[in-house]
């Protein structure tokens, strides 16, 4: 394997692994049931740094950077999800 | 001269691959190597025979070996590939080379085993093989006390079912909650209730330290809230591609380490395809490839490279993952992704959250349904949801999959048709339900932001 697709699959496994850890801790925070997660004490950069820089970027711009990293799927064409205008009853006069 | 199709991997996408390519192209010569001595079981069951839910382990097996000869099939079992020659067209097993015209590679996956000290002891088990569970089974019957470590879906359905054969169960992750890598905590409370009832000890929030042992056998599980003794430990977590044979004849991975494929289960190479466990696929919100999916999933997938190999012409979808288990006693299932998933990602969505009954409130047996679904904000697309409750879990997850693949807004669920007959289904139905809710929490947002 080379090593840009090494550090690409390093790159992913990291990110996913503090941005997971932070949504859990963000959003089980006071859910019954739920304890706090362990504290890890690695991958101080990825939490203080990465997660929130990673955060501000809206979404579209994500998604870009991934296809620009090749990151996203190659040879795949996904079935269009049509977004058109939904089915609405009609108003009560007519 | 006949065409030869060599699939290695005896799982769902390797038996699923062999059998619809005999069918597909009976001239085909199709040989399929396992290194195990079983063929066409559901290792999906094997928790619920150690929990005697099932009877026993030769329920699990849905075919035989002769089976598959009678069909066709030329069956080498308990036979490793050790080697893929792509210059020459070979395969190597038992230092023999084997011509093939064509490959499926199905080597499906290993469990990733812990890196902490003890690792090695024995009493670890790891769920895969049918007759390593058949033994350890018979082991259980002298243990009064076992660990569960890792809370994934393989880890939650072991605990409760050894909970459920009346052992003491300690279920160690270091997660906040059961599933957090794939479920909601707004579902967390009745998921916990339901395993503590079966005799499940969570030990949430606690890091895995190492296996305490003495005669080479494992004693006790070290942790961070401190040791635990137990007489086995099951060991549940991540699935792992086992993609190195593949890989060393010059596959191309991806991003996950599974092999990288096409929408018709092509890899890198030509002639050769891949599917199962080993693939990695995209999914269909995001396409960023993903991996360890169902074993329906696998069986798709073999099929798809089986209609492909066998010179039909046959596309795969990029997927919008229905899932679905019970945790307990406790159905949950979802699709895509929640809100857990949608907020690590930082993919914008409105939530639409309900509850209804599972058939008319005042027919016996009726439980109650929660539906939650994530939209897009602008479009009001489904993106991902989560169900959990007694009844239909499963077929919402499954419709809503389709749904949200095809387009499907909050406004279509909203109003949706739906099957009212009391023994079988409500009057509202829950999934509408709850897109209504949503619908009505945009209106409402919509007018205070106007005012």
């Amino acid at each position: 394997m080379s090593t840009a697709a090494e550090l690409k699959r390093r790159l992913r496994d990291r990110s996913e692994h503090h941005l997971m850890r932070a949504a859990v801790r963000e959003l089980g925070a006071g859910q019954p049931g739920t304890v706090a997660p362990y504290r890890d004490r690695g991958g101080l950069l990825w939490r203080l740094l990465f997660v929130p820089l990673y955060r501000r970027v809206p979404w579209p711009l994500k998604r870009r950077a991934m296809d620009a990293l090749r990151m996203t799927a190659r040879g795949w064409q996904p079935p269009e999800r049509r977004p058109r205008e939904p089915w609405r009853p009609p108003p009560p006069d007519q | 001269m006949t065409e030869r199709l060599i699939v290695i991997g005896g799982g769902g996408a390797g038996t699923a691959a062999a059998t619809i390519a005999k069918r597909v192209n009976p001239d085909l010569k199709v040989t399929l190597f396992t290194e195990f001595p079983d063929i066409a079981y559901s290792p999906c069951g094997i928790p619920f025979v150690h929990g005697r839910e099932i009877p026993k382990f030769q329920d699990l097996f849905l075919s035989t070996v002769e089976r598959y000869i009678e069909d066709g099939l030329d069956m080498r079992m308990e036979t490793t590939v050790t080697d893929i020659d792509m210059d020459r067209g070979t395969i190597t097993a038992r230092n023999t080379h084997e011509g093939f015209d064509k490959l499926v590679v199905c080597t499906g996956f290993t469990w990733e085993k812990p890196d902490v000290e003890g690792a090695n002891l024995e009493g670890l088990h790891y769920v895969k093989d049918i007759r390593a569970a058949m033994l350890f089974d018979e082991e259980l019957d002298g243990m009064k006390r076992v660990a569960v470590i890792g809370a994934t879906p393989l880890g939650v359905e072991m605990a409760g079912n050894l909970g459920h054969r009346g052992l003491q169960v300690d279920f160690v992750d270091e997660g906040p909650w059961v599933l957090s890598e794939v479920l909601d905590p707004d579902v967390a409370a009745p998921v916990h209730e339901s395993l503590e009832k079966r005799g499940v000890t969570l030990r949430l929030g606690t890091r895995l330290e190492g296996f305490v042992g003495s005669g080479g056998r494992v004693r006790s599980v070290a942790t961070s809230a401190g040791e635990l003794p137990c007489d086995a430990v099951i060991v549940c977590l991540h699935k792992l591609p086992n993609s190195a044979l593949a890989v060393a004849a010059g596959v191309t991975t991806g991003t996950t380490g599974g092999i990288a494929v096409d929408d018709h289960m092509r890899t890198s190479l030509p002639d050769v395809w891949a599917a199962g466990d080993v693939v990695e696929v995209p999914h269909g919100l995001s396409m960023i490839p993903i991996r360890g999916l169902t074993g329906s999933h696998a069986y798709a997938q073999g099929r798809t490279a089986a209609f492909n190999a066998a010179g039909s012409d046959h596309v795969y979808d990029p997927v919008w993952v229905p899932w679905g288990m019970v945790a307990g006693d406790y159905t949950i299932g979802g699709f895509s992704l929640g809100e857990t998933l949608a907020t690590a990602m930082g993919i914008p969505y409105i939530v639409a959250k309900g509850v209804g009954v599972s058939r008319a409130r005042y027919y016996p047996g009726a439980t109650r349904t929660h539906v939650k679904l994530l939209a897009e904000p602008d479009t009001r697309r489904l993106i991902g949801g989560q169900i959990h409750g007694g009844e239909g879990v499963k077929e919402r997850a499954d419709f809503l999959a389709f749904a949200a693949k095809r387009g499907a807004t909050l406004d279509d669920i909203a109003w949706m048709e739906n099957i009212y007959s009391p023994p079988i289904g409500a009057l509202f139905e829950p999934m509408a339900i709850a897109a209504q809710a949503g619908l009505e929490e945009v209106r409402r947002r919509k007018a205070v932001g106007a005012a």
